[in-house]
């Protein structure tokens, strides 16, 4: 014989159909979102894997002020690798942003095409595809290069006439393609940036005619190399390239040198998907935790009503196994139909969101969608093993009890032994609603829970906006300068084996940079790395040597001074008399510095110092300095000496960075938060009515009107639900800015001071209020409907 | 010798407020008897019916069901032996709300080899009409009916009823100590009920009287009254 309670399963289900819809849909739309992140990063980070052999991406690049010359390149091949050439120009558009051409590349590096073609002929270009999207380019869009200084480019929609201002002495360019680069999965302008601007900077390919049309002088002189023996790990790899630049920089004037496990345009995307991923499953994971505390109150619950029945039943004969069986079934079933229609919803219409979101942040090549094993393991079986566990636990420990007190419905485990007494001098209705608030402890523990679980989300999703937003205006008003230009020093000037080409250069560079604007003031700067010690993203620490009488670095400098900027010691957690270890770019060279202040300046991991104290440490000639603070734009100075500008443009890239690559999972959190948010305090203050059922029957045949009933009842919740509020915002503030600063230190290089907008506490405050006045206004109503025999009938 | 208690007692709480509820507790019950357990609030009937099916255990002596002892039963044992010789009756009918009475009987029929025909309970019953609806469609006679319906459908060998005449008023309760009576009768299970009610020891075979925990006294009728004949 089936067993007859099954029959009940259907019953329940519709019985109470809202709230396993509510619930159902919270869970496909979680499983399938994760199953589809995961099961978009997993193809795409196989897709980025298989780049590299696919696209025979390079093993390093580097820039040589002039082109090599035959013997050079055999000189240099010599060492064990093979060198090919990947020259580029650069051509700006006039709403500053920037275009980086190559020439098609046929051997290395190679380009796949997402849209249209590879240019063929001269007036042809194929841009890359994220650069196109965030500009509203699209294939047939034509671009006309404006002549002149920086070589601008201006942009036009294919079905608009061209602007025929600029193209009477411009060249216009056909899209006939949409590509991504290979060595440009993410759009680093300079391997020194912090962080990528993909709507501001992006690459593209010409033709081999179109790109021989370019002046000479344009043209900058990168180039590719393999290794002909592949390293076999990370240290040979270092000492490989180590070896490299110093063998080609004795022989020619390197302007960049970057082997490719430190070239971020290949890199950071790799190890970015990874890390989203594992944030989404955590994400998941407190989604399902919070689903199976919803599903173990609502199992509470019917217990809690169904506890005599129970009890009956136990009496009669059935096991305790028996009855678990038969409530967790409901749980279980949602949880499976949920899982599978979670995962089709996944493979389908959220693998295709999520895809969209990496192709938003990354410049990756195409994608085969990939069955990922590890995907279903961590969005359903796990999830399904989190919810029978976490049912069984409390089922086990809820029918455990002899059918005795089930009957009795003595749930409580232990009864309390004395009444708590009260103050008469309290108002006979606050007594009233102490008692409830005492009864019902165990119900308004469990909102509290609730609440703070909800917070937590509803807390991630709304502080992570204002926070950038915040950033980009702290970063403008802490910038040291309006403008500062770091010149570019060949990488070859500095080695110190060579010190009559360090004397030659810098003999040659004196002239070019000097400038005769008045507000310019020298510093020299120096780069010099983290050592990623504590786990966090190795950065890359600016080191200014100023004047001691500054205009623009307010503070004293003596010999020993060294200030380090508060984003620095924010990040680290450094104060005054900590020693900061420093690394060498490219070598095994070791530099500590002990800390005498903290400089206000939240733009960047900075360190200041004399610049006497400075060169002598690097070992530079004390008048030696590598760049200028100004208030005013330098505009006498060579752009090709100018290696970076810092100013308001360059300092908000990153917050902008990781609006783009964010922003999408941030409203996704922040709608889903809400909705978890609202759910979980409209279940948890209905089983707080329905327990009372009863008492608020006897309220009404006593003769207590409806709305001191709902005054009764209702206010405590909401006293409760205030409270929980308030509790929770401290301990969230805490646990999330914890949470944050782990993020970020894994995230980005750099630093952002994590700020907490108090507005949003004041909104999170408000929606949770109003979330309440409606639910107290559908109480109100289920109050009513509270029939007056229901303390009268038998207890079913 | 279907079942015997020796020597059961029983007390709750400590110290101070600790209560004897039950003080050497001894009798024997033949099988197919109907027993009746007597005595007013908190003589420490209920609790002695509820060491009998196994819900409550006892601080000391021994309870033996055909001829195997209950305090050697761990909880499976205890859970095995309810489901297979026990049928239990409240006062709260304890009824699944989103069964129908038919379900309701059928989740008694579950728990056993050997269930009784259904049907035929239900029309013993008198439920037919009623078998499709649920418990709050039903009068409390009515709901009262289908948990005897529950407890019998299994065949068990002692049916326990706590009270079950206790909500109902004069004439249902006559109807269902009717029905009990019947299904002793006609399925030959031995019945221990719980009442309060003076009158019903005249339907019984087998009285026991209790007062604070003691048997004041207990003995067989030699004549019985069938319960239509009961007044009170």
């Amino acid at each position: 014989m089936r067993n007859p309670l099954n029959r009940r399963l259907l019953r329940e289900l519709t019985g109470d159909i809202g709230k396993y819809i509510v619930i159902f849909v919270l869970m496909v739309l979680s499983i399938g979102f994760v199953s589809g992140f995961l099961v978009a990063g997993e193809s795409m980070s196989t897709a980025y894997d298989e780049s590299f052999e696919k696209y025979n991406i390079e093993d390093g690049n580097f820039r040589t002020e002039e082109k090599l010359t035959k013997s050079e390149r055999k000189h240099i091949e010599k060492k064990g690798v093979t060198i090919y050439d990947n020259f580029y120009v650069e051509k700006s558009f006039d709403n500053n942003t920037k275009l980086r051409i190559f020439a098609n590349r046929e051997e290395i590096d190679k380009v796949c095409v997402m849209e249209g073609r590879l240019p063929e002929n001269i007036g042809e270009i194929a841009i890359d595809r994220m650069y196109a999207d965030n500009n509203g380019l699209t294939v047939n869009d034509t671009l006309t290069l404006k002549p002149g200084p920086g070589d601008n480019l201006t942009a036009s929609a294919g079905n608009k006439a061209i602007d025929n201002t600029l193209s009477s002495d411009g060249k216009t360019y056909k899209i006939v393609g949409l590509v991504a680069l290979s060595d440009y999965s993410a759009l680093f302008y300079s391997n020194n940036d912090m962080m990528f601007d993909s709507s501001a900077f992006g690459v593209a390919v010409v033709s081999k005619s179109q790109f021989d049309e370019y002046d000479e002088g344009a043209i900058h002189y990168n180039y590719g190399w393999l290794y002909d023996e592949k390293p076999e790990n990370d240290i040979e790899e270092k000492d490989l390239s180590d070896d490299l630049m110093e063998r080609i920089s004795k022989k020619v004037t390197l302007e960049n040198f970057i082997p490719r496990y430190l070239n971020q345009s290949i890199t950071f995307t790799g190890e970015d998907i990874g890390k989203d991923r594992a944030m989404m499953t955590v994400l998941l994971y407190i989604m399902i935790i919070i689903i199976a505390f919803v599903f173990g109150i609502t199992i509470n619950n019917t217990i809690h009503r169904e506890s005599n029945v129970i009890g009956t039943l136990r009496a009669s004969g059935y096991t305790i196994n028996e009855l678990i069986r038969h409530y967790m079934a409901m749980p279980l079933i949602v949880t499976l139909i949920a899982a599978l229609i979670g995962n089709i919803m996944g493979y389908t219409y959220f693998k295709n969101v999520c895809v969209a979101m990496y192709y938003g942040s990354y410049s990756l090549p195409t994608y085969v969608t990939l069955w990922n094993a590890d995907a279903f393991l961590k969005t359903t079986i796990i999830p399904i093993i989190i919810m029978l566990v976490i049912t069984y636990c409390i089922l086990r420990s809820k029918l455990a009890l002899s059918p005795l007190k089930l009957i009795r419905r003595d749930l409580s485990g232990k009864r309390q032994k004395r009444a708590i007494i009260l103050n008469k001098a309290i108002r006979f209705f606050d007594r009233f609603r102490i008692r409830i608030l005492i009864q019902n402890k165990s119900s308004y523990i469990t909102l509290f829970v609730g609440l703070f679980f909800a917070n937590v989300l509803l807390f991630f999703g709304m502080m992570l906006p204002p926070l950038l937003t915040h950033f980009q205006g702290v970063v403008t008003d802490s910038m040291l300068a309006e403008h500062i230009y770091l010149l570019q020093i060949p990488v070859g000037a500095i080695d110190d084996d060579n010190q009559i080409n360090v004397a030659f250069s810098y003999v040659f560079l004196q002239n070019k940079i000097l400038t005769n604007n008045p507000d310019a003031e020298k510093f020299s700067a120096y780069s010099l790395k983290t050592t990623g010690a504590d786990g966090s993203r190795v950065d890359e620490v600016t080191i200014y040597g100023v004047r001691d009488d500054s205009r623009y670095i307010h503070a004293d400098f003596d010999e020993k001074t060294v200030l380090i900027s508060s984003a620095y010691a924010d990040k680290y957690g450094y104060k005054a008399g900590d020693v900061i270890t420093l690394k060498e770019p490219y070598e095994d060279k070791y530099y500590g510095f002990k800390v005498t202040g903290i400089y206000p300046y939240d733009g960047g991991i900075t360190v200041f110092m004399s610049k006497k104290h400075l060169n002598s440490t690097v070992g530079m000639d004390e008048d030696f300095f590598s760049g200028y603070f100004s208030s005013s734009e330098i505009t006498d100075i060579d752009s090709k000496y100018i290696g970076t500008v810092v100013d308001k443009e360059s300092l908000t890239r990153v917050s902008r960075q990781l609006m783009i690559s964010m922003g999408n999972i941030m409203y996704m959190v922040d709608g889903f938060s809400v909705i978890l948010f609202i759910v979980l305090i409209y279940l948890l203050s209905k089983l707080i009515i329905e327990r009372n059922a009863q008492s608020i029957s006897m309220a009404k045949i006593l003769g207590y009107s409806q709305k001191e009933i709902a005054a009764l009842y209702i206010i405590p919740t909401a006293i409760v639900v205030v409270a929980s509020l308030l509790i929770s915002y401290p301990i969230i503030t805490y646990v999330m800015v914890w949470i944050f600063r782990v993020m970020l230190k894994q995230m980005m290089s750099g630093w952002m001071i994590i700020w907490l907008d108090p507005k949003v506490y004041a909104e999170m405050f408000l929606m949770a209020i109003a979330t309440y006045a409606v639910v107290a206004a559908l109480e109100y109503r289920k109050i009513r409907h509270i029939p007056m025999n229901e303390a009268l009938k038998n207890v079913e | 010798m279907q079942l015997e208690l020796q020597n059961i007692k029983k007390s709750y709480g400590e110290g101070g407020s600790r209560v004897e509820v039950l003080k050497d507790i001894s009798l024997s019950v033949e099988k197919g008897e109907f027993v009746v357990l007597l005595g007013p609030s908190g003589s420490g009937k209920s609790t002695l019916l509820n060491i009998i099916g196994g819900i409550d255990t006892a601080d000391s002596g021994k309870i033996i069901i055909r001829e195997k002892s209950m305090s050697d039963m761990d909880e499976k044992a205890l859970t095995a032996y309810r489901r297979e010789h026990l049928g239990y009756i409240f006062q709260m009918y304890n009824l699944i709300p989103n069964l129908t009475v038919r379900e309701n009987i059928e989740v008694g029929a579950y728990l056993s080899k050997n269930p009784l025909n259904i049907d035929e309970i239900i029309e013993t019953l008198g439920l037919t009409e009623h078998q499709n609806k649920e418990p709050s469609q039903l009068s409390g006679g009515q709901q009262q009916r289908c948990a005897i319906g529950r407890a019998i459908v299994k065949n068990p060998d002692i049916l326990l009823c706590d009270e079950p005449t206790g909500a109902l008023d004069y004439n249902t309760s006559k109807e269902i100590l009717s029905l009990i009576e019947e299904v002793n009768r006609k399925y030959g299970n031995t019945v221990i009920m719980v009442t309060h009610n003076d009158a019903i020891k005249n339907m019984a075979d087998f009285v026991v009287k209790l007062r604070d925990g003691v048997i004041r006294k207990s003995y067989r009728n030699e004549t019985k009254q069938t319960a239509a004949e009961l007044d009170w």
